[in-house]
């Protein structure tokens, strides 16, 4: 049986933000509003130190796909709409969400309004229930009135909402949310059944981003994770879990540090 | 509580409007389960090239039903290997962009000013042509067409049909690039060193020590990928040293950061010199030895020029002799702030590590007052170093094998040939402007001195102007001058996506066709060893009535031009840029553009000569492809005295130099000599007196060789006491992507900074001083504007400077970009407007880093 896993190698990382936007473009998630950030993929930053001692680094986050996913918990509908796959991924099903957003309250990487929060990010965003999605392309205001565009025409004129709808297909979830439900990083399932991997990976220029099965051992992510100590984060303000420390058994691991180890010269 | 779906909706207000989205792709009830079907809706992926920054990567646009969806590099590159960064996604937004100019626009307010609505109304391509084509002939009737000016921004290697040919087949010497504002003085360390006026590439595989000077290579500059790529492995087989005064991404990951004092880049380059010559460090192999084998370098001590025999460099011992003799890391430390025990462990472990060792010279160390020498001295160091062309080091371009677009002398009238010839707007060549590209007087430009000769009207008055794809009153500095000069021009027509602050004094409007998904036309690039050329194509049908702005357009003005009793830019057009497979003649802009592409690309394609590097069958395959990687450089192609090459001028009988003097790489610059002397001969005056007019303290035999010159300061210590640093975002796409929401989400990419923030960095030390706390609303001052934006308190900036990236503070634009667009109200503050206009100017550059700027911080 898979279990799929994310290894992220940080010494490769540099922060180029190219993982994250390519999930926007891949996934169609929408702009930032009303406290939800719709980052499925998204960074932490920690800087420590004093001039010129400073030191900086940069975690990429996304969903961490737990074994004892707490979204999945408390999801109260039947069947599910937060479950887990037998792959391991903490899959959402568009169709049973009523977006009760109890899911967003028990991830302990989440936040109900990262603003109110002063959250760096969450992994589960929830579609306002009172507009529909895509805001930006949906506004009819133009700024120059018959000469310049305006979202809406945009979209219209591409034929698409939005007008980049990287469109696809997938038993559990749409590839553009509706209004009123949650949504989240679902490892790319789409891409992955048909034996891609997750468009952060197949993007990341630095191949910092390894995705594959760590129930086998010959697989890479079992490598990176027996070569380096690998570490987890344990909620969405940084902290990493401890030795022996499960948490909620998240399925991202962080290896290797972001700065250089001391200088050889 | 268990409940179901169809329950809840039943319960729920909100059911009804969850049905009823727009559109035919969010009805989840219609797409909704779909019985096992998954997987990506069929596309495909089209080559094109990315101009979101100068690494111009080949790329692959994954086309669903006739939109673009996804960015990916192209899968043959040998340069980015199929990536790209963010800003290759972040395109897309731009593509996209609500805010795009979709029809032709004509100015109704006639007042023009920053702030005031320019009123513009569409019009038809006919009547902005026409428009466009009336003003242009005044100037042909009244026998002053010098008064035309084309500026040009970002571009493709189209470019020569209208930037070249447009002007001078017209009659107008004024052709202005964008060149300047960014990087010259960068290539002027490369140029009077090694005969080198380009950037370079950069051998991150195969280094043991990497020096990052005033640059970042995985956040700007010219191979983004490339460096993204490797730098985790290099962090593992080299040290990696970042010389810079804030801390940037590289400097976080790198093993040592440097944090210089700005502009004093210089003073640190001599010292590490220093201790290579001194310690014995240097690669004998490319510079030479004592011929005793003897080490004469010791400190303050002379050295005998005759007691040394060099190889592949000239003038070693003369440098030592006049520059770098004294100059101690005791000596430097005093200066720069970098303790001396660290640069002689730089310099050291550069000297172990050569000759694969790489010193990367950036446009922070260069684009200054006095960067001039700055960049030859740091660039001098991969001398000493002997990783000039070396494995594990720098080196030039391999050859990207294109052609020039056919001669268009035989269509300039009289009237051309006379006043084509005239002084540049630019006042380059001027005493004060030496500009000394590939060694010339006035040779290269002086963009940011355009709004100023425009002002003075010297050496004449611009009566009509037409700018493409380029924002001077944003991009360069002192804007305040731009928009007066702007101001003043009686008729501007802009070519251009957005309705950027440059639009706003426009008369008229030409919407253009984005590059990247919707012209045509190739690029040339580089990295890893390997030069590249990649077509720009159109990926998708454009959405509005938007044309091509170096091909198309000039095409459609040339048949207006036409009309009005003046064809021979049409007449070089039609006749000169035959299918060079047909023979066919263009019969319009679409023909023409492909045609001349074709002309120019051809011996990559046409298979008539064995070109080395990949093998493409035809003018198809090419497009399929969409690029051609050259063969790997070979290594140590210069050595042997090949850094120069003498050819004798068929018509003057006078022997001419491409790339060094001496055919050596120099230390003392017989090249710069030559040069600085014919500019100061030009002026009556000596060498000394250029140096003078041109804000160097250097004289006499100091000028030739590569040298500490002390920073230029504007605005006193006391009334303006800090400093300030502009930087390069990682996302900003050249100052174009700001209107896209995607750049402003994650602005925080760049250390230190916020989304949708524009973050002025200050150590907290200061800022506890001024009472500043994270997050306050501060004014910054210069000599010559302010600005307003936020407060960043931040260890990563050294106390006495402050530290903010450049891309925010548009005033217009589009929705995103500014704050309020129709008040003009900015998003932040443009660092452009507090810096003033200064230049570099032994190679033209404007002067945007090196901490020339004084400011002083108040809390609003």
């Amino acid at each position: 049986m898979n279990r799929y896993a994310m290894v992220i190698d940080l010494q490769k990382c540099t922060s180029c933000g190219a993982c994250a936007i390519a999930c926007k473009t891949e996934n169609n998630t929408p702009n930032r509003s009303k406290g939800q950030t719709f980052n499925w993929a998204d960074y932490i930053h920690e800087a420590k130190g004093r001039f010129p001692n400073m030191e900086f680094r940069t975690i990429p986050v996304l969903c961490n796909h737990c074994s004892d996913a707490p979204c999945v918990e408390v999801c109260p509908v039947t069947p599910k709409a937060m479950f887990k796959t037998k792959d391991g991924i903490t899959m959402h099903n568009d169709e049973r969400c009523i977006g009760c957003r109890r899911c967003q309250r028990a991830c302990p990487y989440s936040a109900q309004d990262v603003d109110k929060d002063k959250a760096a990010y969450s992994v589960i965003s929830f579609n306002d229930a009172s507009s529909e999605p895509h805001g930006f392309y949906r506004d009819t205001k133009e700024l120059i009135k018959g000469c310049t565009a305006s979202g809406k025409e945009i979209a219209k004129k591409a034929g698409s909402l939005p007008p980049d709808h990287n469109r696809y297909s997938h038993q559990d979830y749409e590839s553009v949310r509706r209004k009123g439900i949650v949504e989240k990083c679902i490892f790319c399932e789409h891409r992955v059944k048909k034996g891609d991997q997750p468009y952060c990976v197949a993007s990341c220029p630095a191949k910092a981003r390894v995705f594959g099965d760590v129930n086998d051992k010959k697989s890479d992510v079992s490598r990176l994770i027996k070569k380096y100590r690998p570490l987890s984060l344990k909620n969405n303000k940084g902290a990493f879990l401890k030795d022996q420390e499960k948490g909620t058994r998240p399925h991202v691991y962080y290896v290797r540090s972001f700065k250089a180890r001391p200088s050889k010269a | 509580m268990k409940i179901k779906r169809r329950d809840f909706l039943k319960a729920s207000v909100a059911a009804g409007a969850a049905v009823a989205a727009n559109g035919p792709t969010l009805n989840a009830f219609a797409m909704g389960q779909k019985g096992g079907a998954i997987g990506e809706t069929a596309g495909d992926w089209k080559p094109s090239s990315c101009q979101g920054c100068t690494t111009w990567c080949p790329v692959e646009i994954f086309v669903q039903n006739g939109r673009a969806v996804k960015v990916r590099g192209n899968q043959y590159s040998k340069q980015n290997d199929g990536f790209v960064c963010s800003k290759g996604h972040i395109s897309l937004q731009q593509l996209y962009d609500p805010d795009r100019v979709k029809v032709p626009m004509k100015r109704t307010n006639l007042k023009k000013g920053r702030g005031i609505d320019p009123k513009f109304v569409p019009i038809s391509w006919d009547e902005a042509l026409n428009t466009i084509a009336d003003r242009m002939m005044e100037l042909r009737k009244t026998g002053d067409p010098e008064k035309f000016l084309l500026m040009r921004g970002r571009y493709t290697y189209m470019r020569d049909t209208l930037y070249s040919a447009l002007p001078k087949v017209f009659g107008s010497p004024n052709s202005i690039s964008h060149s300047s504002i960014c990087a010259e003085a960068d290539k002027f360390g490369s140029y009077f060193t090694e005969g080198l006026w380009d950037y370079r590439d950069y051998d991150l595989s195969h280094s043991k020590y990497v020096v990052l000077w005033g640059m970042d290579p995985i956040s700007s500059n010219r191979m983004i990928p490339a460096s993204i790529k490797r730098f985790g492995d290099v962090l593992d087989n080299a040290t990696v040293v970042a010389v810079d005064p804030r801390l940037s991404t590289a400097a976080a990951k790198a093993h040592e950061w440097l944090p210089v004092l700005p502009g004093t880049d210089g003073a640190l380059a001599s010292a590490i010199a220093h201790v290579i010559l001194k310690e014995g460090l240097w690669h004998k192999e490319f510079v030479g030895d004592f011929k005793d084998g003897k080490n004469r370098f010791r400190t303050g001590k002379t050295v005998a020029a005759s007691t040394f025999a060099e190889k592949e460099t000239n003038g070693v011992v003369a440098w030592w002799n006049i520059e770098l003799k004294n100059k101690t890391p005791g000596w430097a430390a005093k200066i720069t702030g970098v303790p001396s025990k660290k640069i002689t462990a730089v310099a050291r472990g550069l000297g172990k590590a050569a000759p694969h060792a790489i010193v990367w010279l950036g446009p922070g160390a260069a684009m200054h007052v006095r960067g001039g020498y700055t960049a030859m001295a740091i660039h001098a160091l991969n001398g000493l170093l002997g990783s000039i062309d070396n494995k594990g080091g720098v080196m030039p371009s391999a050859k990207v094998p294109v052609k020039k677009i056919p001669k268009y002398s035989k269509y300039q009238d009289e009237l051309a040939k006379k006043h084509s010839k005239k002084q540049k707007i630019d006042q380059r060549g001027y005493l004060t402007f030496p500009a000394l590209k590939k060694g010339k007087s006035g040779g290269g430009v002086v963009t940011n001195n355009v709004a100023q000769a425009i002002l003075d009207k010297d050496p004449n008055e611009i009566k009509v102007a037409i700018g493409y794809m380029n924002n001077f009153v944003f991009s360069s500095t002192g804007t305040g001058r731009w928009e007066k000069a702007l101001e003043k021009i009686p008729f501007f027509a802009h070519l251009t996506t957005n309705a950027s602050e440059m639009t706003q004094y426009a008369d008229i409007v030409l919407p253009c066709a984005i590059t990247k998904y919707e012209k045509l036309g190739f690029l040339k690039t580089k990295a890893n060893g390997y030069a590249t050329c990649t077509l720009v194509q159109p990926v998708v049908k454009p959405l509005w009535d938007v044309k091509m702005d170096e091909t198309e357009i000039p095409w459609l003005l040339a048949e207006k031009l036409k009309e009005r009793g003046f064809s021979n830019l049409y007449d070089y057009y039609k006749n000169e840029f035959k299918d060079p497979e047909t023979g066919k003649k263009p019969a319009n802009g679409r023909e023409f553009t492909e045609y001349s592409l074709k002309i120019m690309t051809a011996p990559l394609w046409d298979g008539k000569k064995d070109v080395g590097g990949d093998t493409i069958k035809g003018w198809e395959e090419f497009k399929k492809r969409g690029m051609w990687n050259s063969s790997h450089y070979k290594y140590k192609k210069r050595w042997g005295g090949k850094f120069g090459k003498d050819s004798v001028d068929k018509k003057t009988g006078k022997t001419k130099t491409k790339g060094t003097k001496t055919h050596k790489f120099e230390f003392y610059s017989e090249t710069l000599k030559e040069a600085l002397g014919k500019h100061a001969k030009k002026h009556k005056t000596t060498v000394n007196g250029v140096l003078k007019a041109c804000n160097y303290t250097a004289r006499d035999e100091r000028a030739f060789v590569p040298h500490y010159e002390p920073p230029y300061r504007r605005g006193s210590k006391k009334r303006y006491p800090f400093v300030f640093i502009d930087y390069k975002s990682k996302l900003s796409r050249e100052g174009r992507s700001q209107n896209t929401p995607w750049f402003q989400e994650f602005k925080h990419v760049d250390p230190g900074d916020q989304g949708w923030q524009d973050l002025l960095k200050i150590n907290p030390k200061d800022a506890k001083r001024l009472k500043i706390k994270d997050g306050d609303t501060v004014k910054v001052t210069s000599t010559v504007a302010s600005i307003v934006v936020t407060a960043k308190l931040w260890e990563g900036i050294r106390p006495g400077t402050v530290s903010k990236a450049y891309g925010q503070g548009h005033w217009a634009y589009g929705r995103v970009a500014a704050e309020n667009y129709d008040a003009a109200v900015p998003r932040g503050g443009n660092n452009n407007t507090i810096m003033p206009a200064d230049y570099e100017r032994l190679s033209g550059s404007t002067a945007r880093n090196g901490g020339f700027t004084g400011v002083r911080i108040q809390k609003v």
